[in-house]
């Protein structure tokens, strides 16, 4: 060390000293993320990783796998007719399930913050009571509910409203009531907190300013909860996507979803690299539809900054 | 010409609980009145039957002598202005005015026009394009009365519009709202908890009270000549003397015999006597005044342009201001006095 350098001036001493303090501060946050980090790393993205590697291998002579490169996997989703039809079907029933979750959602929701206090109490108990139960019991529910000796046919031949019992099992129809009564309470949930964080008097305001409630709820209620319902219909949405069981056990036997054929390609045909390529096509749509919410968000949502 | 406002007669309850009990009230075009009124006296729930956001249980309340109490509030040409301004927050400064004249079917072009008159009138020009958010408390409350101003209603509606903001900018939106009356002449029913904004704004007072209108007059007159004893206490501050008389003599409650000698003293029995300190004379002041009380100092108060005397004599308990240097000590004897005219009784 040369002696001009042992008397640096007290200031040029204390950005010295602050040096290896900001290069802490900096990894502060870094360091705060990291436990969360590693498990989003080892538990999620390994697992897709390894997926991604297996559905490019190859499928011959009813081995599971053999490892190799082909894309044989992809061009079968697009060329035979049970897997793109099969992708075509999950989408359109999760779009129809998303739909109905955030149109009933909202409606309860709305009731809940305009009602009474009371009803607060009463609607978020009945919307608990789902989250409550396994997807198994409340399947076994809609066993008791739907068949020709169910409580649906029963109820309304009791009350005369039909001449004969009828039977909605293993129909479209009940696999889109389960799936919207599995995601229904996220959808009323996350509607109900966008909700609450309205001043109810801008309702008040609208009508005063000579705004009808139908005017009203297009001009003020739509675009203030916009992004609480694209969040709702992106969560009903991608449940409804990747949920195996509901469809399966009360859907048609042709109602073939993407989590079936997973199962099927798995477990029956032995054939892991058509249902990794499956899996995939699950994350690829599921991680589109959130970078879509994201960006319909940052444009709805500018007036908050 | 028909009235501004009629209400006649109105009434409205939840369950037991009576929030308005028959209020009759004419306002004249161009008024400025005030409900004035401690919380729970009915004075908001009145505002709101005018705007139309609660229906009557019973009577009649007619806007430009038409009969509204029908009409849900978006058939009613009243404009509100909330206490929290109720601006819509997607909407920018521009949009949240042109809103109500755009419900209006107006044409743009007139739309545009309006917008920039009533941001001018409230002095928000060139604020235009901003969202609520950007705005502070009194700009919000500003953009608030542009947009209801912009509508040019019959009558509008200030629902403690001050109450939300800090001192100094409450007097001076007051003294802008005070302004715009005197130069647009428009008729509003202002509601407040505030004595000095009811007082400094109005044309005429309502005192309300447990639902009902205690006195409706100008201010001047409701200050010095109050209709009954709650209007008295509840404007201004004031001291109460809780006296018996007996043949011109006056006890306290407890019967002891008190310093006080009364000019024209009340018939034998129970009264109470309510001064203003602030006409209360204390000291060599007190010689020669019509009515007296001696007193001794309890404690003072220090209270900026004045001080505070606290004096007690005999059961009776009362404070007198008086500006300068503090002149009497804890303990000191004192006589007090005041003209007859400044002195209001009451029976108990």
């Amino acid at each position: 060390m040369s002696g001009a350098q042992q008397v640096t001036s007290a200031g040029h001493r204390d950005a010295m000293l602050a040096r290896p303090a900001m290069k802490f501060e900096r990894l502060v946050p870094w360091a705060l993320v990291a436990p969360a980090l590693v498990i989003a790393l080892v538990f999620f993205g390994l697992p897709i990783l390894n997926t991604l590697r297996m559905s490019f291998n190859l499928h011959v002579d009813q081995r599971v796998y053999v490892p190799g490169f082909t894309l044989d996997q992809y061009w079968m989703l697009v060329k035979n007719p049970i897997f793109s039809g099969s992708i075509l079907t999950t989408v359109k029933l999760s779009l129809i399930c998303a739909f109905s979750a955030v149109t009933i959602g909202y409606g309860f929701a709305l009731l809940v913050w305009i009602g009474p206090p009371l009803w607060r109490v009463g609607f978020i108990g009945l919307a608990l009571c789902p989250l409550l139960i396994s997807e198994i019991s409340i399947i076994f529910g809609w066993w008791m509910f739907f068949p020709k000796t169910g409580l649906l046919s029963h109820t309304l031949l009791s009350a005369g409203l039909i001449e004969d019992r009828f039977s909605l099992m293993y129909t479209e129809f009940a696999a889109l009531v389960g799936l919207t009564y599995l995601t229904l309470p996220f959808s009323f949930f996350i509607i109900l907190s966008i909700l609450d964080g309205i001043d109810k008097r801008l309702l008040e305001a609208s009508s005063d300013l000579g705004a009808g409630p139908l005017t009203t709820f297009r001009e003020v209620m739509l675009p203030l909860t916009w992004p609480g319902m694209l969040v709702a219909f992106a969560h009903a949405f991608i449940w409804a996507m990747g949920t195996y069981a509901t469809p399966s056990a009360l859907g048609p036997d042709t109602l073939w979803t993407i989590g079936f054929l997973v199962q099927e390609q798995m477990l029956g045909r032995h054939n892991w690299p058509m249902a990794s390529a499956l899996a995939i096509v699950l994350v690829v749509g599921v991680a589109s539809i959130m970078l879509l919410m994201r960006r319909l968000m940052a444009r709805g949502g500018r007036f908050h900054d | 010409m028909a009235l501004a406002l009629e209400l006649d007669q109105v009434s409205r309850s939840y369950g037991a609980v009576v929030a308005v009990d028959s209020v009759s009230l004419d306002v004249e075009g161009g008024e400025f009145v005030t409900l004035l009124g401690p919380s729970g006296s009915g004075k908001t729930t009145t505002l709101r039957l005018i705007g139309g956001f609660e229906r009557p249980n019973g009577g009649a309340i007619s806007i430009a002598g038409r009969r509204v109490d029908h009409l849900p509030p978006y058939k009613r040409n009243t404009a509100t202005i909330f206490q929290s301004g109720a601006l819509f927050p997607h909407k920018t400064v521009a949009e949240n005015i042109a809103y109500g004249l755009r419900m209006h079917a107006m044409n743009p072009s007139l739309i545009r026009e309006r917008v920039g008159e009533a941001l001018g009138i409230v002095q928000m020009g060139g604020f235009e394009e901003r969202y609520p958010s950007q705005l502070s408390g009194g700009q919000k409350q500003r953009v608030a009365l542009a947009r209801s101003l912009a509508l040019r209603p019959s009558l509008l509606l200030f629902d403690e519009p001050l109450s939300a903001l800090d001192l100094s900018l409450r007097l001076q939106l007051r003294a802008d709202i005070k302004r715009l009356h005197d130069e647009l002449q428009f008729t509003a029913i202002y509601v407040t908890h505030d004595q000095s904004e009811a007082m400094a704004m109005s044309s005429r007072v309502a005192i309300m009270n447990c639902g009902r209108i205690e006195q409706v007059a100008p201010p001047q007159q409701i200050y010095n000549e109050p209709a009954n004893e709650f209007v008295y206490s509840f404007i201004g501050e004031s001291c109460c003397l809780p006296v018996r008389i007996d043949d011109g003599a006056a006890r306290d409650q407890q019967g002891r015999p008190v310093d006080i000698r009364l000019a024209e003293p009340p018939s034998s029995g129970a009264w109470r006597l309510y001064l203003r300190p602030s006409r209360i004379r204390i000291g060599n002041e007190a010689h020669g005044c019509a009515n007296t009380a001696r007193g001794r100092v309890r404690f003072t108060e220090f209270l900026g342009d004045f001080n505070r005397y606290h004096l007690v004599a005999g059961g009776l308990e009362f404070f007198c201001d008086r500006a300068g240097e503090r002149q009497y000590q804890i303990g000191e004897e004192v006589e007090a006095g005041w003209d007859t005219g400044d002195m209001k009784v009451f029976a108990a």
